[in-house]
């Protein structure tokens, strides 16, 4: 069994609630941060522990921290980023709908490093019923001392409100999550001014993912440098992963980031292998954003060495042979399973979720849409697939915010990978629509003997 | 004229008094989902324009955030909206196919109300229960590891529902 720092509690009866989740030694961080430690140790803490943002950027969380600006008489907040809608991604749900006090711990200890006193959840508007369990929760603490007014005596004050949006992938990027939090549409704010500076309501604001905040309750309780040592190189502590797709036990397993990506799919602990005896084609591993990898290069490097799954080695070999950890999001793919629609029905999303700011954005998701349409349904011509090329990474690098890059990047790895799945939907289209294309040469290797 | 109940009004102070002092445009969109569930399930203008004197902004204010973010309905739909995830991870688990017996059993495409005002149809990209795939959203509630079975039963809790309402 792996390490568990965050889900062990997560099946105790009652553990939703305040009483459980306390006897079971909930809450010590706060006792201890408050009581014991300043906001500037624990700031130091988190720098050590080597925490990154688990949201999908993986940006060090104890540096964004030590960005926040504190001008004279103005306040400071803390916003935690629960507007999980990268498909593929289900784990901030799973955290929040089972261990409330979880996050709400993890928030308390950092609104005090950060000096927030009105700290917000931005939830996305369809986990309407969490939002209502967060909402008992934080009733629950407040009740119990650990809100409101002088915390614990430490003369430290802290509200924390939940916020549903309404529907929109793009406000979980943190400029356009602040706009919504302001009651505006999601449209990315140009950086700079960064939120560390000017975040809502012009104010320093610090944006975190439901999973960073809540990975600060055991830092804090074992110290960084002990949080540190758990994991390899970069990649320290535990990591969630929500697997889903052609597998056999899809769903959200905390992972400490040194084991290998064939053990994560085929061992019982984890995915328990693929669905209905197929065999494994192809893997998404970090979010429908990251590049998708056909099972040759997802199981070994280009290298010919064993992947695991963390930060370097998922994004070993660059996106020419890898892909990125991002936000844990591991969708599999099985032999039956046609790229070129899965492609499509991610073009759909990112066209879906455009907040149409930026031209290229904007356009070329529309067309990214159109032209895979036309070749899964038998209508692409050979020029199509050069075009998709092109269109991608004109839109890559050109926008106000990543999801730009998030929309051409599982294009352009698609096309790198699998161009001759394209090519065949191109020159046998009456084939296409009566058959999938198979493994080809993209199978597995350990598992699979591959012809020829 | 539309009004929210006294009650609703408090719950409306207590939403604004989240955020600070002048900035209660922040409670625009909680706001706006209140009066969706309040006020026949969708945002007509005098709806709109009702939370926007609520909040003391303008109009405009509220039409360009109602018209951008996909859970807000501009036009009316069923009592039951069944709001079906086709993105990627749910494709990869049969949601066309249960997508298409929704389509077959309801006599509706997405994007339409049954003839008795009862079901809305909606597609809609990734809601995040990527792993309990194929799902809907039903209201306030996922309903997951959907089945031919699971959408029959569903539609006739529904509508034993509606009759009981009635």
């Amino acid at each position: 069994m792996g390490m568990k720092l965050l889900l062990e509690k997560a099946h105790v009866e009652g553990i939703r609630h305040f009483e459980a989740y306390r006897r079971e030694g909930g809450y010590r961080s706060v006792e201890k941060a408050l009581k014991e430690m300043s906001p500037e140790t624990i700031v130091e803490e988190v720098k050590k522990s080597g925490l990154r943002g688990r949201g999908g950027a993986g940006f060090p969380a104890g540096m964004k921290w030590s960005f926040i600006a504190k001008p004279e008489g103005v306040p400071r907040h803390l916003v935690c980023n629960a507007d999980e809608s990268e498909p593929g991604t289900f784990k901030d749900r799973y955290l929040m709908e089972f261990l409330p006090h979880l996050l709400l711990e993890g928030l308390i200890v950092s609104s005090y490093a950060l000096g927030s006193h009105a700290t917000y959840i931005y939830i996305r508007g369809e986990y309407a019923w969490i939002a209502t369990i967060l909402e008992t929760a934080i009733a629950e603490a407040k009740a119990n001392g650990m809100l409101g007014n002088n915390i614990l005596g430490s003369g430290f004050d802290c509200e924390i409100y939940v916020h549903r949006g309404a529907g929109a992938y793009i406000c979980g990027e943190e400029t356009a999550l602040i706009e919504s939090l302001e009651g505006k549409r999601g449209n990315p704010r140009i950086k700079p001014p960064f939120p560390a500076i000017q975040g809502v309501w012009m104010r320093p604001t610090v944006v975190n993912n439901v999973e960073t905040l809540a990975a600060v309750v055991p830092i804090i309780i074992m110290g960084g440098e002990e949080y540190a040592k758990i994991g390899v190189g970069k990649s320290t502590g535990t990591k969630l992963i929500s697997a889903c797709g052609n597998i056999n036990t899809p769903g959200v397993y905390e992972i400490d980031m040194t084991i290998s990506v064939e053990e994560f799919i085929y061992s019982d602990e984890y995915c328990g292998g693929i669905a209905n005896g197929k065999r494994l084609k192809a893997c998404i591993p970090g979010g429908s954003s990251v590049p998708i990898l056909p099972a040759n290069l997802l199981l070994k490097t280009a290298k010919g060495e064993t992947r695991y799954m963390n930060y370097e080695s998922l994004s070993d070999g660059g996106f020419v042979s890898g892909s990125m950890m991002g936000s844990g999001g591991f969708i599999v793919l099985d032999e039956d399973q046609c790229i070129v629609k899965n492609t499509y029905t991610l073009a759909r999303f990112y066209r879906h979720e455009s907040c149409g700011q930026c031209s290229p954005c904007r356009e070329g998701t529309g067309w990214m849409e159109k032209i895979l349409w036309r070749l899964e349904n038998g209508e692409g011509k050979e020029s199509d697939i050069d075009l998709l090329w092109d269109i991608q990474r004109r839109i890559e690098g050109n926008t106000i915010c990543p999801l730009g890059d998030a929309a051409a990047w599982p294009v352009a790895a698609a096309i790198r990978h699998f161009r001759d799945e394209f090519e065949w939907h191109v020159r046998e289209p009456q084939e296409a629509k009566r058959r999938n294309y198979g493994l080809a040469h993209y199978a597995d290797p350990i598992h699979v003997p591959v012809a020829g | 004229m539309i009004k929210f109940s006294e009650n609703d009004l408090a719950k409306v102070q207590e939403i604004v008094a989240h955020y600070p002092d002048g900035k209660q445009k922040s409670a625009l969109l909680p706001v706006l989902h209140m009066a969706q569930d309040t006020f026949g399930g969708w945002l007509s203008t005098e709806t709109m324009d009702y939370v926007a004197s609520l909040l003391q902004i303008e109009p405009i204010e509220v039409y360009e955030v109602a018209t951008f973010y996909s859970m807000y309905h501009l036009k009316p739909v069923g009592k039951y909206v069944f709001e079906v995830c086709q993105t990627g991870p749910c494709m990869l688990r049969g949601c066309d196919d249960i997508i298409q017996y929704i389509t077959q059993t309801l006599g509706i495409r997405a994007g339409e109300t049954t003839a008795d005002g009862l079901f809305t149809l909606k597609t809609v990209e990734c809601l995040g229960a990527c792993g309990y795939a194929p799902m809907m959203q039903l209201g306030k509630y996922y309903r997951e590891h959907l089945t031919k079975e699971k959408v029959d039963a569903i539609i006739a809790e529904c509508r034993k529902t509606a009759a009981e309402l009635n």
